[in-house]
């Protein structure tokens, strides 16, 4: 599993800097940046974070906000705190505040890299598993009544998830956004999973009350019942418990999603290529560039984009409000799938 | 030196092309079309390079123009080109160029090849 750390810090070309000599640790980590503690803020709910380094003095929201942020929200997200401002206090203050780690600037970046690597091998220090099924797994701790963190990737979709566990009982998920029973709904519907165990459990709140074998059969039904081509349903299985996404919200993405893929049924047919279809804001800081890039040329709105990464598939993007991403194999009819989709954006606007 | 992109920037509708190094540092340029600003004026290219993150090819389909990126051995090429531009012919002029450039990365050096047309 490739993490992500997050670096946010407002000096742009501290960013790139560290980014470029993070680029060697590609293989076991990849960088997310963030210009201030609004931004990180954000792209910890679109992103699976595994630890965050920040700075501390910041526009809109300063290092020491964002830490408290973390430390309510994603208490299991390790923070390492870098500052030109170094004083004691200022390193007392961020490790009361829950910091893991307090680095004055200048630094060496082997050295953050060396710490942040420690800390990131923390996450599976009780083990890692590959091409399992959650369910079976996930039930096996609750047999043996562990406390634990674990952390999943899909091995569909690469959606990323973290589940919390104390003695056995299912306290909370975190997942594509969502938390609580919702993102336990959304973590328990994929079929495939690389996971990770960490010995501890720093979420201490139960906001899940139902218990894990019930959650777990009722999402394999709603599975079921889905066909779960698109990707996990919303969670509509009682209108009582605290689910955060929208009706409103969830029936545009699923009309989005859907219209897409009956238009490509329509104009290409079978040999269309595709391989999913569904929504991913991880890819909103590319979009961002390209953004740029092109009213720098004065080319009018980003339509789509299509990435060839050398993998297994190949995406296309559609920027919106939530970023659509269409999973393809590499020997689609890519220019008539662009065609079909650009002329749908037109269409749609 | 621009005979090596002839072939693409004599197709239609092609409005230049731009070679970065992996670095994000402006290699070679050629316009067919002056732009309303130069590209060196901006300081934020490499951030876009950071951001293709090593992707082999990244097609950007905008309102009224095309950007074909592709992955060289030297650095990135960037296409700017019209809605009605070939790509599938720029796509194998593209994979004959970078074929060509694998080759001068082995035998001569960066800079004797390319100067900045200004």
């Amino acid at each position: 599993m490739i993490r992500k750390v997050m670096i946010v810090d407002d000096d742009q070309e501290m960013l790139v800097s560290l980014k470029e000599g993070l680029e060697r640790y590609s293989e076991i980590f990849r960088v997310v940046m963030a210009e201030d503690g609004l931004i990180a803020v954000d792209k910890l709910k679109k992103n699976a974070i595994s630890l965050v380094v920040s700075d501390l003095k910041m526009p809109r929201m300063d290092g020491f906000t964002l830490l408290a942020h973390i430390m309510e929200h994603y208490p299991d997200i390790p923070v390492i705190i870098i500052t030109g401002y170094s004083t004691p206090e200022m390193e007392r203050l961020a490790r009361e505040g829950g910091a893991i780690g307090y680095i004055g600037k200048p630094f060496m970046i082997q050295d953050l890299a060396r710490k942040i690597m420690t800390t990131l091998r923390k996450e599976s220090e009780g083990g890692t598993l590959h091409g399992v099924s959650s369910a079976m797994f996930l039930q096996l701790i609750e047999m043996e009544q562990k406390t634990c963190t674990i952390r999943l990737v899909d091995k569909l979709s690469g959606k990323q998830g973290v589940l919390f566990f104390s003695e056995g009982e299912l306290l909370d998920a975190r997942a594509s956004g969502l938390q609580g029973e919702a993102g336990a709904y959304e973590i328990f519907s994929w079929d495939e999973v690389s996971l990770s165990i960490q010995n501890a459990c720093p979420q201490k709140e139960k906001k899940i009350q139902a218990e894990l074998q019930a959650i777990l059969l009722d999402a394999a039904r709603l599975k079921d019942e889905a066909g779960c081509e698109e990707g996990p349903e919303p969670v509509t299985k009682n209108s009582e418990k605290t689910v955060k996404v929208s009706e409103a919200e969830e029936s545009q993405k699923s009309n989005v999603i859907a219209n897409i893929r009956a238009r490509l049924e329509k104009e290409i047919g079978e040999r269309r290529g595709l391989e999913a279809i569904y929504h991913d804001n991880s890819w909103d800081g590319f979009i961002a560039q390209a953004t740029r890039v092109g009213t720098f040329f004065n080319a009018g709105k980003l339509k789509l984009g299509y990435i060839d990464r050398g993998e297994s598939n190949d995406f296309i993007l559609v920027p919106a409000k939530q970023t659509t991403v269409i999973s393809v194999n590499p020997k689609c009819p890519r220019d008539r799938i662009i065609k079909v989709i650009s002329g749908h954006m037109g269409s749609s606007q | 030196m621009r005979e090596l992109f002839n072939d693409i920037l004599s197709l239609d509708d092609v409005d230049g092309i731009m070679l970065f190094s992996f670095e994000g540092e402006l290699i070679f340029k050629e316009f067919l079309t002056p732009l309303p600003e130069e590209p060196e004026s901006r300081d934020w290219w490499r951030v876009f390079i950071y951001s293709l993150n090593g992707a082999r090819e990244v097609d950007l389909i905008f309102e009224k123009s095309r950007l074909y990126v592709r992955k060289t051995d030297l650095g990135y090429l960037m296409i700017l080109m019209g809605v009605f531009a070939p790509i599938a012919m720029m796509r194998l002029n593209c994979d004959l160029l970078v074929a060509s450039l694998k080759q001068i990365k082995t035998t001569k050096g960066l800079k004797r090849l390319f100067r900045m047309k200004t």
